[in-house]
C-alpha cells in the first residue's frame, strides 16, 4: 500500500494554521477576564463595580434622622413630595458633619418651580413673579408649610 | 450657533435646525471621517479581489495583465484596513477584546475573525499558490533585502515539480472561489452594521449591504483601472487595449447594476415617504447637497455611465488616446463617487435626527484625529505600501513563470 | 516494524514533556497576575441582582419642568458639562391652528435647552395661541429587546438580572455602536473617559436602598421607581400602571421599552 503523503506546501500551511489557531485559543483563555460568562456575556464583576461608586446626595432617609420635626410638618402639607436635598442641595456631608451647612434657601429657588409657565400643568400653583410681589418669598409664605403663613 | 473661537473645553455647538436629541448636538457625529474611511477601504479589497477572481473563476483571459496587480492592491488596502478603526476607538489598547470575548449577536464582533480569514486563508494564500514558483525561483537568485523577503516567503518549501505547481494551480483556483463569498462577507458585514440599526431610518434597511457591496465592486474595478494604467505609464509601455476595454465593461455593467439598486433606494424612500422623509428631504437639499447631488451622483454616477456606456456603443470609432483618457477619466470619478457615497451614508445618517423632527451640518476638519489631513494619510499609505510591493513582486527584472498569467504590464 | 529508539529521538520526547510540564507550571501563575488587573473591588455587600427588578415610570402630567431631575443626575454621576445627559427634559409645544386651515393643530414645536437644566424660557408665542404644552423627561427606556445590548461588540454592555441596563466602564472599546443603536437617544460617549455612557439608574444607589437622584429630587413625584419584585403595600409603581392608561417611546421597532409613561401626546417621539 501506497503511504499517503502530503505535499510539502499543505504540510507547511496546515502547521501554519495549527499555530496560529492554537496562539489564538492559548490568548483567548489568558486574556478573558474571570468573572466573564457568570451571569451573561459581561464582566459578571461589573456589577459590583458599578454598585461600588459613593452615593452623592444623602436622600431624604438621612435627614429624618436629626429633623424628623421638620420632616413631620412637611408630610402635612403641600410640599410633601419634595425632598429635603431639592431646595437645600447635596447635604450628604452635613449628614456627617452637622458643622458643615447645607446650602440655604434664595428667593430665586422658589421661582424655578413656581414660576408661571404655560407648559406647566394647571394644577401646580404658579405665579406671574412680576405681579406676584417684589419682596422676598419668605415674608408671606414658610417653606417647609407653604399654607401657612410666618 | 457660535463659530467663534473657543478654548478646548467648550464645545462649539453644531448648527441645527428643528430639534435633535441633547445628546445628539455634539461638535462633530460619532462616527466620523475615519468610519467613512473604513468601508471605502474595505470595499475596494473587496473590489480588487473580485477583479482578479474574474480571471480564476470566470477564466475571463482578457484581463490577464492585471490579475497580480490585482490581488497586490486588494492586499495593500487591507493592510491599511484596521488603522482607521484602531484610530477611531475611544480605547483601542483594548481592541483585542473583540476577539477575545466576541459578543455573537453584533455584526461587529465579526470583524476580527472575517478580516483574518480574509487576510491569511484567502488573500495572503492565493497570492502565495500563485506565486510560489517564482518565490522559489527568485530566492535562488536575489540577494539583501529582497533575497531575504523572497525566501522568507517560500516557508522552506522549495519543490518545483511539476505535480506541486499542478497543485498550486488547482488551490488557487479554490481560493478564487471561496474568496467571492468571503470578499462578500469582508464589505457586507459593514453595510449590515449600518442596515441593521433600525434606530435610524437613513441606515436601517435591508438594501444597504447590497448596495454596500455594489458599490464595492464598482469602486474595485476602477481602482485597478487607475492603478494598472499609472503603472504602465510610469513604466513607459503601452497599455494592453483588449485588458483596458475588458475591464472598462465590467465596470459600466457594474456601474449600471449599482446605479439600479441605489436609484431603488431612492425611489423607495421618495415613494414610500415614511415619517421623517421631509427631514431627509431638507437633510439632502441643504447639508449633503454637494456630497450627494454632485459627488455621488453626477461624479460617481452619471458622468461615468455617460461615458462608458458611449464607449460600449462606440468602441470602433473611438481612438485608442480618446478611449484611454475617457477610461481614466471615468474610473478617477468613480473613485470620487464612491468615497462620496460613503460620506453621505455615514454622516448623513448622524446628521439625520432619531428625533425625526431635527438635522444638524457638519464641517469636516483639517486637522485631529477625524480631520481629512488624516484622512489623505490615512488614503495614501495603501498606495505607498502597492508601491513596495510592486517593487517586490512585479518587478519587470525578475522573470516570471510561464504558466501564470504574466504579472503585469508586459513591454 | 520496529520503531528506532535512538538518544536524539528519546531526548527530544522527553524535552518535550518536560518543556510541556513548566509551561502548564508558569502558566497558571501568570494567568492569574494577568487577570489580577481585571480583578474587582467590594460593593454593597448582601445585594442579589436576581431578586429584584428595578424599573422607573414617568407621569408627564406632573412634571413642572424644573430641570431639578437633570442637575442631580450630572452631580450625583459626575456627568462632564456640555451635551451629555443621562436624563434630559424635553417641552412640546402645540398650537392652536391657523383660523380656516381646517386643522386641529398648528407645527409643534419641541426644545430641550441644556437637557432642560435650568429650566425653560418663555414660549415664542402667547397664551392664548397655544393648545397643549407640557414636558417629556426622557431617559433609557430599559427595553426588553436593547437593541445597545445586542450590537455590541465586546459584550460590554448588558441587560443586569435585576433590569438596569448597564455599561462596563473598563472594558467598553469606545466604538460607539450602541450608541447608534439605541433609538431613544439616551447614550452618549464620556469625552473624558472616551467610554459609551448612559443611565445607570443610579445603579451605587438602588443597591444600597436609597432612589435614583432623579426620583429623589422631583419635587411632583413625576418619576416613580419602584421594585417589580419586592412591592410594598400601597406602592406607588403598582399604582401608576394599574390606574393609568400608559404608553410607552416608538413601540413599532420592537425594543419593548419598560419605561411606561402616562399622559404622552401622539407628537412625543
Amino acid at each position: 500500500m501506497r503511504r499517503f503523503k502530503l505535499p510539502p506546501q499543505i504540510l507547511r500551511l496546515v502547521l501554519l494554521t495549527l499555530g496560529i489557531v492554537g496562539t489564538y485559543f492559548v490568548a483567548r483563555a489568558v486574556l478573558t477576564p474571570p468573572s466573564f460568562g457568570k451571569y451573561g456575556w459581561y464582566r459578571g464583576a461589573a456589577l459590583e463595580e458599578l454598585a461600588a461608586r459613593t452615593p452623592v446626595y444623602a436622600g431624604k432617609q438621612a435627614c429624618d434622622e436629626c429633623h424628623s420635626e421638620i420632616l413631620h410638618k412637611l408630610a402635612a402639607d403641600a410640599h410633601k413630595t419634595l425632598s429635603c436635598e431639592a431646595c437645600h442641595g447635596v447635604s450628604r456631608e452635613h449628614g456627617e458633619n452637622p458643622d458643615i451647612l447645607p446650602v440655604k434657601l434664595t428667593g430665586s429657588h422658589c421661582i424655578r418651580c413656581h414660576e408661571a409657565n404655560v407648559s406647566r400643568p394647571a394644577w401646580f400653583k404658579q405665579i406671574v413673579v412680576r405681579d406676584h410681589y417684589s419682596g422676598k418669598c419668605v415674608e408671606c409664605h414658610v417653606p417647609h408649610q407653604p399654607n401657612q403663613t410666618p | 450657533m457660535t463659530t467663534e473661537v473657543t478654548n478646548v473645553i467648550v464645545e462649539v455647538l453644531p448648527r441645527f435646525e428643528g430639534y435633535v436629541y441633547p445628546n445628539e448636538g455634539t461638535a462633530h457625529p460619532l462616527w466620523g471621517f475615519l468610519i467613512v474611511l473604513y468601508p471605502y477601504i474595505t470595499g475596494l479589497v473587496a473590489g480588487a479581489f473580485i477583479m482578479a477572481s474574474l480571471v480564476r473563476v470566470f477564466k475571463v483571459k482578457a484581463l490577464e495583465p492585471v490579475y497580480r496587480l490585482s490581488l497586490l492592491t486588494a492586499l495593500a488596502f487591507l493592510l491599511c484596513a484596521t488603522l482607521p478603526l484602531l484610530f477611531h476607538l475611544g480605547h483601542p489598547e483594548r481592541c483585542f477584546e473583540i476577539m477575545m470575548t466576541p459578543h455573537l449577536t453584533s455584526p461587529m464582533a465579526i470583524f476580527g475573525f472575517v478580516y483574518a480569514w480574509y487576510l491569511m486563508a484567502v488573500l495572503l494564500l492565493e497570492l502565495w499558490f500563485d506565486y510560489r514558483q517564482d518565490l522559489v525561483q527568485w530566492s535562488k537568485t536575489a540577494t539583501g533585502f529582497k533575497g531575504i523577503v523572497y525566501r522568507l516567503f517560500t516557508v522552506g518549501v522549495t519543490d518545483e515539480s511539476a505535480k506541486a505547481v499542478e497543485l498550486d494551480m488547482k488551490m488557487g483556483r479554490i481560493l478564487s472561489v471561496v474568496g467571492i463569498p468571503s470578499a462578500f462577507l469582508l464589505h457586507g458585514y459593514v453595510g449590515f452594521i449600518f442596515g441593521s440599526i433600525k434606530a435610524n431610518p437613513w441606515w436601517g434597511n435591508s438594501i444597504m449591504p447590497v448596495i454596500f457591496i455594489l458599490s464595492a465592486i464598482v469602486s474595485g474595478i476602477a481602482l485597478c483601472v487607475f492603478n494598472y494604467m499609472v503603472l504602465t505609464w510610469i513604466r513607459r509601455h503601452t497599455v494592453d487595449m483588449r485588458c483596458l476595454d475588458t475591464m472598462a465593461m465590467f465596470l459600466f455593467y457594474a456601474l449600471v447594476v449599482d446605479a439600479a439598486i441605489e436609484g431603488l433606494d431612492w425611489i423607495h424612500r421618495v415613494y414610500a415617504a415614511e415619517e421623517g422623509f421631509s427631514v431627509m428631504q431638507t437633510m439632502i437639499r441643504e447639508k449633503l447637497f454637494y456630497t450627494l447631488n454632485l459627488g455621488q451622483a453626477t461624479i460617481g454616477t452619471l458622468l461615468p455611465l455617460l461615458m462608458l456606456g458611449s464607449l460600449q456603443l462606440l468602441r470602433k470609432r473611438v481612438p485608442e488616446l480618446g478611449r484611454r483618457r475617457m477610461i481614466f477619466a471615468s474610473a478617477a470619478m468613480v473613485l470620487i463617487g464612491v468615497l462620496a457615497m460613503r460620506w453621505n451614508v455615514v454622516i448623513g445618517g448622524q446628521l439625520f435626527s432619531k428625533s425625526l423632527r431635527g438635522v444638524m451640518g457638519y464641517k469636516l476638519e483639517f486637522a485631529g484625529v477625524e480631520g481629512w489631513l488624516m484622512g489623505a494619510v490615512l488614503l495614501s499609505l495603501p498606495f505607498i505600501i502597492l508601491t513596495v510591493l510592486v517593487k517586490l513582486f512585479l518587478s519587470e527584472r525578475l522573470p516570471s513563470s510561464e504558466h501564470t498569467p504574466q504579472g503585469g504590464p508586459a513591454a | 516494524m520496529k520503531t528506532p529508539y535512538n538518544r536524539r529521538s528519546a531526548l527530544a520526547t522527553l524535552g518535550g514533556a518536560l518543556a510541556g510540564v513548566l509551561t502548564l507550571t508558569v502558566a497558571r501563575p501568570l494567568k492569574a497576575a494577568v487577570q489580577k488587573v481585571f480583578v474587582s473591588s467590594g460593593a454593597p455587600r448582601g445585594y442579589d441582582p436576581s431578586k429584584h427588578k428595578w424599573l422607573m415610570c414617568i407621569d408627564t402630567n406632573k412634571c413642572i419642568g424644573c430641570g431639578l431631575c437633570v442637575e442631580a443626575c450630572k452631580k450625583e454621576n459626575g456627568v462632564p458639562e456640555g451635551p451629555y445627559y443621562r436624563t434630559w427634559v424635553e417641552r412640546y409645544i402645540i398650537p392652536k391652528p391657523k383660523p380656516g386651515d381646517g386643522q386641529t393643530r398648528g407645527e409643534t414645536l419641541v426644545d430641550c435647552p441644556n437637557g432642560g437644566m435650568h429650566g425653560f424660557p418663555e414660549p415664542p408665542m402667547p397664551k392664548s395661541q397655544i393648545e397643549h404644552s407640557f414636558f417629556v423627561p426622557k431617559m433609557c427606556n430599559l427595553c426588553e429587546h436593547s437593541p445597545c445590548v445586542q450590537v455590541c461588540p465586546v459584550g460590554a454592555t448588558f441587560d443586569a438580572p435585576d433590569g438596569a441596563v448597564l455599561i462596563d466602564p473598563t472594558y467598553c472599546i469606545g466604538c460607539g455602536f450602541c450608541i447608534q443603536a439605541c433609538p431613544y437617544g439616551c447614550r452618549f460617549l464620556n469625552p473624558v473617559t472616551k467610554t459609551a455612557e448612559k443611565c445607570t439608574l443610579c445603579y451605587h444607589r438602588i443597591t444600597r436602598g436609597l432612589k435614583p437622584a432623579c426620583v429623589e429630587i422631583c419635587p411632583t413625584q413625576a418619576r416613580i421607581f419602584g421594585d417589580l419584585k419586592n412591592l410594598v403595600p400601597d406602592d406607588p409603581i403598582q399604582k401608576f400602571y394599574e390606574q393609568n392608561r400608559v404608553q410607552v417611546l416608538k413601540p413599532h421597532l420592537g425594543t419593548e421599552p419598560r419605561v411606561l409613561y402616562a399622559g404622552l401626546d401622539k407628537e412625543v417621539r
